[in-house]
């Protein structure tokens, strides 16, 4: 009897790893691999010997740190570092601000289906155009000469402004990501709000408080993890901003190739052929995402990330 | 739950069968492998119709079987090929790759030196093109496909009005793009695209640079030369007066304005009459092919935009094959004739001026198209291309971006420097010997 | 009253803000190449069958099948990373187990890793067993999502109580029959849910299938209409047939939110998903 408990409980131990083991394995097959490949390739560069025309003058060889060493003394590297955190400046505050009040505006909407309905799938539509597709529609609407607004701006006698011009790309660009990603956003957050019982703004409508100062007071506090947590990802995403200026780069001359640190990953594996370079720059882009993400976690009290069972 | 699996499992299984097919459809090469059975060749291409010009093979040669996988463009191709080399599987037999690729790719160990199995191609083509498969060497990494000697295209018709003829010399062309813009401001003679530093080489090879070099074991590097500073300052001054654009080409706005009229010339290259025929098809009738302007009327020379070779790759498990299929591409009159006709390629080879009897449809009025091609093809001055010419191209698009919207001649000149630099410090980061 | 006005008028201005786009290329697909760059262009053409036409006839119908493969990368990739993601959520969220904490954690990390750093490293390592340019070669990569484990631990530790575990244990029901006829049926919504968001992703994704695949015929639509407009760039006739492939590329998707819209709420925070 006693053989058989420890027996079952030895195999009930084993239970969560067996549900757990083909995530895990494609996990580290498809994720933790490539990803210590990528690391592994960091370290190592190719060396050229001579002319490096005759068959077999490459051989690959250890390089220890000189590949991180290259890419962030790279002179374009700072200003890429700068310009996304110029362009998270813009996008995340616009993007969550705007995916908060739309969200509010549903929830206060609630008794209108039709309007809140035909509005939700409008701004929530974007989510379905990849980045790529999304980035060249919004090049055919900068385009001053393709432009509907170039045309009706033009017949009104004013001047077409050039959205892809220095002064404005960061914008144009951001636009895209803000188009692109507020009505995930704003699902995220309308769906925290649906969960808030109606009888909890009703005893503060009796009290008089007005709409403005349930949804500030009441709703939003209520919304705060879910802010958190969209924070969190679209703080990750501007990091990674990638296909949006890439696909916007061919219409301009302001966009380099080294617009944002993966764009430069992007150029030194797939235009330049250095993979080892590209390898170096990822691995510190990944670092740093990781530090930001865990870091605000922290500071934020871990509230996202750390719940157990509710 | 059963109601959830079911379809699921059925698409997996879907898939399986799915993928088993295709799996096998790539077997066939391998179970071809021994002599005498029949061989499956991959050839990655992106020109136009390729797949059709290969059916001309493929009925013709029941042996060897050549299949076409169309690409993107030349980057991305050499972009895949050079990961497929990397990772050891993966790349086609055949290969379209552009001359200015080439180093780069024998360089990566990417070619097949097929001098052995091509029999004597060498009098088939122009020496110059011939030079690019070569390097200069006796190895052979290549079958010259098409070359895209630059040509000036204008609209006639804006010229007449302006009492302009073609322009001979730089300084015409200065001179007609100063007052094409006066009388209509919203007209351009060209633009200076940052995005298209393939022309910018053709410009400066035109004037007499050659970016690289070969002196002993050791490349040269010289691309802030008196050559290239001249064609820099020349476009740079033109930007700064405002008399010619600052965007890039091959952009939608850029097409609108070709056939909208605001763009009214292009320095370009052969194969231009191909997308003046989509871009600018409203103004179809009123554009003139020209040679291009010159530096030195008294000595007329040209550059080249474009042009590619057809190479093996150094993973064919079918060299003698696919070696004498390139050959039968780019040499064959019967190829030639698809090349041109179907493909839209103006061929390499020098029997192509029979085939090339009439001019591209947008051209139809003038009978010297090809005339003219054939001149400017010859008056090709030597230009070497090194093993990283992606780092020099990419550093040119960053650093003439940046000048072009600036509209400072003086950033034009100075952006030499920046991309001299860039492709001295690669080169001698990967330890190729590099002279000075 | 005055309220109710204004944030109408701003929900009108927030729908109008996300549909422009959409609405532009419906009127451009309806434009023929011509009309494109040169008519006002929010005037509509007449030429969206043309346009359908010359898509459909580009190549043989290469498009449909780019977006058949779409749908097979999407549908398979998403139906068996779902599944994944159920038993690993599950297992997450309702057992104690040594290494726990670590695998969690591990999992989150990959959750913030960019596609474009891991493409080459997945080549290089799917073409060693020779399943580069295969439909596996999208397919497998697919199969695995951080993200996916992530919601669906969270709707597992919403959505299953401990007590009917117990309880269906005491019956002596088996872990897997447990799993299979008491957690996932509880889980079902929330499941939903990331087979959705992994489906949008897999049909979304660019780098990982543009480095994986050479044969054009394996394309799915993103990687596909990515070398049309390369094309377009130097043949501008393609750029109706580019503007037309966009269209008609979006169409699924948004077929797919109207009829799936109870199942996009999410609660990223505090677990569940409320429908």
């Amino acid at each position: 009897m006693s053989l058989t408990t420890t027996r079952r409980s030895i195999r009930r131990a084993g239970v969560p790893y067996a549900f757990l083991a083909p995530g895990l394995l494609l996990f580290t097959l498809f994720l933790a691999a490539p990803i210590g490949y990528a690391g592994y390739l960091s370290l190592r560069k190719v060396k050229v010997s001579g002319l490096g025309l005759g068959s077999k003058s490459r051989t690959e060889v250890w390089a220890g740190l000189s590949n991180y060493a290259r890419s962030m003394t790279d002179p374009e590297w700072l200003p890429s570092v700068y310009r996304i955190l110029g362009y998270g400046l813009i996008v995340v505050p616009a993007m969550l601000g705007l995916a908060l009040l739309m969200a509010l505006l549903l929830d206060a909407n609630r008794t209108r289906p039709a309007l809140s309905g035909f509005a939700r799938i409008s701004i929530f539509l974007p989510y379905a155009v990849p980045a790529v597709v999304a980035s060249l529609l919004w090049g055919f609407l900068y385009l001053p000469r393709v432009s509907p607004f170039g045309y009706a701006l033009g017949k009104l006698g004013i001047g077409t402004p050039e959205l892809l011009s220095s002064s404005w790309v960061l914008y144009a660009v951001a636009n895209v990501a803000v188009w692109g990603g507020t009505g995930f956003n704003m699902i995220v957050l309308y769906t925290a709000l649906k969960s808030v019982p109606t009888s909890l703004y009703e005893s503060a409508r009796i009290d008089g408080a007005s709409e403005l100062a349930i949804a500030w007071r009441i709703k939003i506090p209520i919304v705060l993890p879910s802010l958190i947590m969209t924070f969190v990802f679209s703080m990750i995403a501007t990091l990674q901003v990638f296909a949006e200026p890439m696909t916007l780069k061919p219409l301009s001359n302001t966009i380099s190739f080294t617009w944002t640190p993966l764009m430069k990953v992007y150029r030194d594996a797939f235009v330049r052929n250095d993979i080892h370079s590209a390898a170096a720059t990822s691995v510190v882009i990944a670092l740093a995402t990781f530090l930001l993400s865990f870091g605000f976690l922290k500071l934020v009290g871990r509230r996202a990330f750390d719940q157990e069972d509710s | 739950m059963k109601k959830t699996l079911a379809p699921l499992l059925a698409s997996l299984t879907a898939a399986a069968l799915f993928t088993t097919t295709a799996c096998s459809g790539s077997d066939d090469k391998a179970d071809s492998a021994g002599g005498g059975e029949k061989v499956a060749l991959t050839y990655w291409s992106w020109a136009p119709n390729m797949d059709k010009v290969v059916e001309g093979w493929n009925s013709t040669h029941p042996d060897i079987h050549v299949t076409v996988n169309k690409q993107d463009g030349g980057d991305p191709a050499v972009t895949k090929l050079l990961t497929a080399i990397k990772a050891g599987s993966g790349a086609p037999d055949v290969m379209q790759a552009e001359y200015q690729k080439i180093p780069t790719l024998i360089s990566a160990d990417a070619l097949a030196d097929i001098s052995s199995q091509a029999g004597s191609l060498k009098d088939k083509f122009p020496a110059a093109a011939w030079n690019s498969v070569t390097l200069g060497g006796d190895a052979l990494y290549g079958v010259p496909q098409d070359s895209g000697p630059l040509m000036f295209f204008y609209r006639s018709d804006v010229f007449e009005k302006n009492g302009l003829q073609a322009p001979k010399t730089w300084d015409d062309y200065a001179a007609a793009a100063e007052k094409i813009h006066k009388t209509n401001p919203k007209q351009y003679l060209g633009t200076f695209s940052a995005a298209d530093a393939g022309l910018f080489v053709g410009l400066a090879q035109q004037a007499g640079a050659s970016w690289w070099g070969v002196q002993g074991d050791s490349w040269t590097v010289d691309v802030n030369d008196a050559a290239t500073q001249k064609v820099a300052g020349y476009w740079g001054g033109l930007v700064e007066k405002g008399v010619i654009d600052n965007k890039p080409m091959y952009t939608p706005e850029w097409n609108a304005a070709l056939n909208d009229g605001s763009q009214v010339g292009w320095v370009s290259a052969v194969w231009a009459p191909g997308v003046l025929e989509g871009s600018a098809k409203e103004t179809k009738g009123k554009w003139k092919a020209a040679s291009m302007p010159q530096w030195d009327a008294a000595s007329p020379a040209t550059g080249n935009w474009g042009g590619s070779a057809t190479s093996v790759t150094s993973q064919s498990k079918h060299p003698k094959e696919a070696a004498e299929f390139i050959a039968w591409l780019n040499s064959d009159p019967a190829a030639l004739k698809l090349l041109a006709g179907t493909a839209n390629v103006y061929p390499a080879a020098n029997d192509a001026t029979s085939v090339l009897t009439t001019p591209p449809a947008f051209f139809a009025g003038q009978s010297d198209f090809y005339t003219i091609a054939a001149e400017a093809g010859k008056q090709a001055r030597p230009f070497t291309y090194g093993p990283n010419v992606n780092v020099a191209y990419s550093a040119f698009n960053d650093a003439f971006g940046k000048a072009a919207e600036s509209k400072k001649a003086s950033a034009f000149t100075e952006s030499l420097a920046t991309i001299q630099k860039a492709t001295v410090d690669d080169m001698k980061n990967s330890g190729f010997t590099v002279a000075g | 009253m005055k309220n109710s006005k204004l944030a109408t008028t701003l929900l009108l201005l927030g729908a109008a803000y996300c549909l422009l786009p959409v609405v532009w290329v419906l009127i451009a697909s309806s434009k023929s190449a011509g009309e494109l760059f040169s008519t006002f262009t929010l005037a509509p053409g007449t030429h969206l069958l043309d346009n359908l036409g010359d898509l459909s006839g580009y190549r043989d119908g290469l498009y449909w099948r780019w977006m058949a493969n779409t749908a097979l990368y999407a549908g398979v990739g998403a139906a068996v990373s779902t599944l994944l993601s159920a038993m690993s959520g599950y297992a997450l969220a309702k057992f104690d187990f040594p290494g726990k904490g670590l695998v969690f954690n591990v999992i989150l990390a990959g959750v913030l890793v960019p596609g474009v750093i891991l493409a080459i490293p997945q080549y290089l390592l799917l073409s060693g067993i020779g399943l580069t340019n295969t439909y596996w070669a999208v397919l497998l990569p697919s199969f695995i999502s951080p993200y996916g484990i992530y919601l669906a631990r969270i709707f597992a530790a919403a959505a299953v109580p401990s007590e009917i575990l117990e309880a269906s244990r005491i019956d002596g029901a088996g872990d897997w029959r447990t799993f299979a006829r008491v957690v996932l049926p509880m889980m079902r919504t929330g499941l939903v849910t990331v087979f959705l968001f992994q489906f949008v992703a897999i049909w979304n994704n660019f780098m990982l299938p543009y480095i994986m695949l050479g044969d054009d015929k394996l394309y799915p639509l993103t990687v596909g209409l990515n070398g049309l407009l390369n094309q377009g760039a130097s043949q501008p006739s393609m750029y109706t047939v580019v503007v037309t492939g966009a269209l008609v590329s979006i169409v699924p998707l948004i077929a797919l939110f109207l009829t799936l819209q109870r199942y996009w709420q999410v609660d990223l925070a505090a677990g569940g998903v409320k429908a």
